[in-house]
């Protein structure tokens, strides 16, 4: 298992180094930040003036050189707009991205679950086709479109909710729940389908058999095998999970990394830019290694040669 | 089983221990008595404001760091806030006396020393290349006396006006303490109405008043606290949900709404920012459009004011067929707007020799400028209609700036520039060296130059009505329209005048 465990880390190792170089050259294929940072009249002489102080007169391969000696010992080097450690700014950050990651996690994880133990026990009948329905719907409605609505029946209407921003648990609900919604659908149907595979199973019959009461056989015989599969979800969706940030951060004005990013790329603040993608690249593989040992510490039968 | 339901029941509760937090909360920011609440698209990067010239950002910086004049929107005059006033010794020296008896909020005096140490560091292009374009009249500002500084010129320069109110004061000890322009801009400290109080970034930005303020304090505004919200839409939904004071950008989509709501109205500020199309004459990007008829059918056949109602719903306004607006010294009154007129369109193609049309690659932003694909659309559109077929290239506002400034914008491209208000800023982006322009008229060049250093006001007006003139009848752009800012604002609000660059300042400015 270890030994498993270690060959994963080192094999993220090649990824994430291919990321680094790919987003280097992107950001810069994408433009010049000296168009995006003076003014557009500004002139040749202050764009010079410019370029040089920040090194972007420098060959590219030459650029590309000193940032990847840097970036192996975690520079990341200093934001074109701040003046700061592309780092720093990053760490700033990540509290607000964190609290709203694991608020969504625990909306998802909260509703879609039950809805997927409900419409699976009770399969074919109204709920279940009210689930899936509205499951499906969840999916489909794209988050930017979510959001703008909730504010306008929450916020604007309503006036229960305020419309973003940070503070207190009340701005957290907006937010996650928006970006929960395509989460909670993925849930619900995932446990749903394993929930009537494993309702299939002879261990099932064989509770039943027992005289165990009906709840206790749902709860703790079915559901708990079908929540493995659905735990690997879970644990892949988190990376997902930082995509969808972006989108939500900025409706919902919420000061994460997502908003960092956006800005950063919008205004070709590199540094920023290839810190974030690196670090969004990070939790990814991450996400998805633990996934793979989830499975394979809570299912017997799933084992790594 | 009894585990189970004993979970779920204390789950419940809490769920609904939870809930009772919320009710009868009321949104954080609700707007409070003496706070003043704005909502803008984006944080400042830095507080100092000649960092840059985006004017959301010196907006803020300058609550706090004062500049020497102001040029209000209703006039080209530079109004007094440090100083008291200027003169010209000659047509390269300005006289400037500074006001007596302010200090900085650290204690620092303002003095003939702060000034030139500010001017030092406005003329040095690696500290602040974003006023490159008017720092390179000044060469050096001197001290006379405690309360007067000395400003040399290289040149003779009509728009000194823009120059001498674009210049903040920083104390300069604080500023050595603070290492430059990163640390003051994160902790600001001037002579303005107002202190940093707290800001987190990309969150909220509170300012306190000052309470030694040396000039008349804004009425009831003890506080100001900004918000970015970078969704436009948001932005107006958190205005009309009792938020905020003022929303600036408000989207056209939500401007009837928000004026439709008691307690709010929206702002239509006529923009500096001008829309044309360019059409490239340049010699090496060879097109049809270096026959003038064809530049002229171009014109007759965008019909502007369709546009503008369509497009706009009647926020745009029409461009008079030239550059310059009307409030500007050199507007020729004698120009009007092309009509709109397919029929003469095509004769005149017909006429250059092109009765069955062409292809032409017309290149344009998505996401820079309101409504930025739907006018390019447009445009598009009635081109064709008179046989004008446009490959329509749709280009990330990066990407799009990248190729306007390398001159890779062309032969078509839909463009909206936003100089500073003075005419010669504003034609010299199109004198045939200039980095970013797409005509070749050495005529125009001539009266470009001419105009540039002509202090007489009667003079620069005949000579850029005559530059007006030659750009209409050479057809050099696709005329289009002016575009307007919408702000929401809050009736409580008194005396909010932002300029058509979207500057604004407190001063005269009140809460009820």
């Amino acid at each position: 298992m270890v030994d498993y465990v270690l060959r994963r880390l080192l094999y993220t190792i090649p990824s994430l180094l291919g990321i680094v170089v790919v987003c280097f050259f992107l950001t810069r294929l994408s433009g010049d930040p000296t168009d995006l940072f003076l003014p557009i009249d500004a002139s040749e002489e202050a764009r010079d003036a410019f370029r040089v102080q920040y090194g972007l007169d420098k060959p590219l391969m030459e650029q590309f050189v000193a940032f990847f000696y840097k970036a192996l010992q975690g520079d990341f080097g200093n934001s074109l707009r701040f003046g700061e450690p592309a780092i720093s700014l990053l760490a700033e950050r990540l509290g607000a991205t964190i609290q709203l990651a694991l608020a969504t996690l625990f909306i998802a994880v909260g509703v879609g679950i039950p809805a997927g133990i409900v419409s699976a026990y009770y399969r074919n009948s109204l709920l279940d086709v009210a689930v899936r329905s509205l499951a499906a719907f969840g999916q489909a409605v794209p988050t930017f479109y979510w959001g703008v609505l909730c504010i306008l029946i929450f916020s604007v209407w309503l006036k229960w909710l305020p419309t973003g921003g940070s503070g207190g648990l009340v701005h957290l609900i907006l937010p996650a729940t928006t970006l929960a919604s395509t989460l909670v659908a993925l849930l619900a149907r995932v446990m749903r389908s394993t929930m009537l595979d494993v309702m299939r199973q002879d261990f099932v019959r064989t509770a039943r058999a027992k005289g165990l009461g009906e709840f206790t056989v749902v709860m703790r015989h079915v559901a708990r095998n079908a929540f493995i599969p659905v735990l690997t979800v879970i644990a892949l969706q988190f990376g997902v999970l930082m995509g969808g940030v972006i989108v939500t951060e900025t409706v919902f004005s919420w000061p994460g990394v997502g908003r960092l990013v956006i800005q950063a790329i919008y205004a070709r603040d590199y540094p920023v830019v290839q810190a974030v993608v690196f670090f969004f690249a990070l939790i990814f593989v991450l996400s998805n290694l633990l996934a793979d040992i989830l499975s394979a510490v809570l299912d017997p039968r799933v084992r790594y040669k | 089983m009894t585990i189970i339901r004993r979970t779920f029941l204390s789950g419940l509760m809490s769920v609904s221990l939870l809930a009772s937090q919320f009710v009868g909360v009321v949104p954080a920011s609700a707007t409070e008595e003496g706070v003043l609440s704005i909502a803008q698209g984006f944080d400042p990067v830095s507080l100092w404001p000649n960092y840059s010239t985006t004017q959301e950002q010196i907006n803020v910086g300058s609550l706090i760091v004062e500049p020497l004049f102001w040029v209000p929107p209703d006039s080209d005059e530079a109004q007094p806030i440090l100083a008291e006033g200027y003169e010209l010794v000659d047509d390269k020296t300005v006289r400037i006396s500074l006001r007596k008896n302010i200090q900085f909020t650290n204690g620092e005096p303002f003095n003939a020393d702060a000034v030139v140490h500010s001017f030092d560091i406005f003329t040095d292009i690696k500290t602040t290349p974003a006023y490159g374009r008017y720092s390179v009249v000044i060469d050096r500002a001197e001290k006379v006396d405690d309360h007067t500084v000395m400003l040399y010129l290289n040149q003779r320069y009509p728009a000194l006006n823009l120059v001498l109110s674009q210049v903040f004061i920083v104390p300069p000890a604080y500023w050595q303490e603070v290492g430059g322009p990163d640390g003051f801009g994160s902790k600001p400290i001037g002579t303005g109405p107002f202190k940093l109080a707290d800001w987190v970034r990309d969150s909220e930005l509170v300012m306190e008043a000052n309470p030694d303020y040396w000039g008349q304090a804004p009425e009831g505004i003890e506080r100001v606290v900004l918000r970015p919200i970078p969704d436009d839409m948001v932005r107006a939904s958190a205005l009309m949900a009792g938020e905020f004071d003022i929303a600036t950008n408000v989207p056209i989509a939500a401007s009837a709404q928000i004026g439709g709501q008691s307690g709010l109205e929206v702002l239509s500020i006529p923009s500096y920012r001008i829309f044309t199309v360019s059409l490239s004459n340049l010699p090496g990007q060879e097109s049809p459009l270096h026959d003038v008829r064809v530049r002229q059918a171009i014109n007759y056949a965008v019909d502007k004011e369709g546009i503008i109602k369509g497009l706009f719903q009647g926020q745009a306004r029409s461009l008079n067929g030239q550059l310059l607006r009307k409030e500007q010294v050199g507007f020729n009154p004698d120009i009007s707007d092309y009509p709109y007129d397919p029929e003469k369109a095509k004769a005149l193609l017909a006429e250059a020799g092109y009765p069955d049309g062409f292809d032409i690659t017309f290149k344009f932003p998505t996401g820079r400028y309101a409504q930025d694909r739907e006018v390019a659309e447009a445009v598009a559109g009635m081109l064709g209609a008179v046989g004008v077929r446009t490959q329509m290239v749709s280009l990330e506002p990066g990407e799009f700036l990248r190729q306007l400034s390398g001159r890779e914008l062309q032969p078509m491209g839909y463009v909206g520039l936003a100089p500073a208000d003075d005419p010669d800023l504003q034609l010299s982006q199109y004198r045939s060296d200039w980095r970013y322009s797409y005509v070749n008229n050495p005529e125009l060049d001539t009266l470009i130059d001419a105009g540039g250093s002509e202090l007489d006001r009667a003079k620069r007006q005949e000579i850029y009505s005559k530059a007006m003139r030659i750009m209409h009848d050479q057809a050099h752009v696709l005329f289009l329209y002016q575009g307007v800012d919408l702000y929401g604002v809050s009736e409580r609000v008194d005396g909010f005048a932002p300029r058509g660059d979207q500057r604004w300042v407190i001063y005269g400015m009140s809460l009820n």
